[in-house]
């Protein structure tokens, strides 16, 4: 799993050289999480620093509300920290960080009242969608609207499919990471996204037939 | 390969996950199928939708804030937030527990000890005289003067008749 602080400039460096990073950073983890075992306050507020924006850009994929998005982070680094000693490393700290924060978003939904999942359909029996061609944000449209058109149409989507496309268009994330927080095949993960991009397709097409190429 | 067998690869192809002996049949359909080739690039125009917006604001002071709140017991809300301590939570928090646990039994020894005070102050007040003034009454035997004087007299007229007094004889030659 990938360390968490990966940036799109750091996916061009050589292979070698980031795994060697990946290694570096997640002995750093298991050290500070050591460190917050035996009672440093200031270790654990380093791994929150460490990963805070990763997980505050997850939460923003489930509410609007700044106020609820804090929440929901805090939520996951309390729940964490109270879970800490059965982290045994056999994943990064990140991946098992970033799980404990997808099934958090998932309960706040819920407890907010808004059903995560508002379809009983299971995505991987579904037949396959036809091809839908579907043309890109304009070259003038502003950076935040195409957001905020993206951000309508997710929060369309049946969790399943919301949850597994954030992973992957917003946080670069590898299949087989996916796989390891989600704990699904990577079989699983393919069919999902596949179904998922085409439910998004659909979504936006309807709220804006205009980006319709046929 | 034909398209049924391409359409669902593509995306992962243009993410690059396909591993190579997945991905040459398939580079092989597309440079002989348009309608492919324009399924690939409608997968290439959707991903411009995905753009990464600006950086989440994070409020000042957050991971400190977090940090406080965890090493003080708080395991937020949630199906996990509604047992404050668990069984495998970190030692610290469990330190946090018995220490809690600890001052609530003191304090709880406190209380009943100054009940049990409360109590035996306010038994003891209950044997003690009433009243603003003190006065030292026996009840038992109360006789007035007359009756004891009385008393006295018939004493001294019985005695004689049970020991007559004899002189003191002085016994020195």
């Amino acid at each position: 799993m990938d360390s968490g602080n990966r940036t799109p400039q750091e996916g061009v460096r050589e292979p070698l050289v980031e795994a060697t990073l990946m290694e570096s950073v997640q002995a750093e983890d298991e050290s500070l999480v050591q460190e917050t075992l035996a009672g440093s306050h200031a270790s654990f507020q380093l791994l929150v620093e460490r990963y805070q924006d990763r997980i505050f850009s997850l939460a923003r994929h489930y509410t609007r509300s700044a106020v609820e998005i804090e929440d929901l982070v805090q939520d996951t680094f309390l729940k964490a920290f109270s879970r800490l000693d059965t982290f045994q490393g056999e994943s990064s700290f990140f991946t098992w960080l970033y799980r404990i924060a997808v099934n958090t978003m998932l309960d706040g939904l819920k407890r907010r009242g808004r059903s995560p999942v508002r379809t009983v359909e299971d995505p991987e029996i579904l037949a396959t969608p036809g091809p839908t061609r579907i043309s890109g944000p304009s070259a003038d449209m502003e950076r935040e609207e195409i957001a905020r058109i993206t951000h309508a149409v997710l929060e369309d989507l049946p969790e399943i499919f919301r949850t597994v496309l954030v992973m992957r268009e917003f946080e670069e994330m590898a299949y087989q990471d996916i796989a390891e927080v989600l704990q699904i095949s990577i079989g699983t993960v393919e069919s999902r996204l596949f179904r998922a991009r085409a439910k998004f397709k659909d979504k936006l097409l309807q709220a804006h037939p205009e980006f319709g190429q046929e | 390969m034909d398209c049924r067998q391409a359409e669902p690869l593509i995306p992962s192809y243009l993410d690059g996950e396909l591993s190579e002996v997945r991905a040459a049949p398939l580079r092989r359909h597309l440079l002989d199928c348009q309608p492919c080739r324009a399924g690939a690039q409608g997968e290439k125009n959707l991903k411009r939708w995905f753009a990464p917006a600006a950086a989440a604001a994070i409020p000042a002071g957050f991971a400190a804030r977090v940090a406080r709140r965890a090493f003080a017991g708080d395991v937020g809300e949630g199906p996990l937030g509604d047992v404050v301590l668990r069984p495998h939570a970190a030692p610290q928090l469990r330190a946090v527990s018995e220490e809690r646990t600890f001052q609530f039994v003191l304090g709880l020894t406190a209380a009943a000890a100054l009940l049990v005070i409360a109590l035996a102050v306010s038994m003891r007040s209950w044997n003690l005289p009433s009243g603003t003034s003190l006065r030292a009454t026996d009840s038992r035997d109360q006789i007035s003067v007359d009756d004891a004087i009385e008393r006295l007299d018939r004493l001294n007229r019985a005695e004689p008749a049970v020991a007559p007094a004899r002189p003191v004889q002085d016994r020195r030659p």
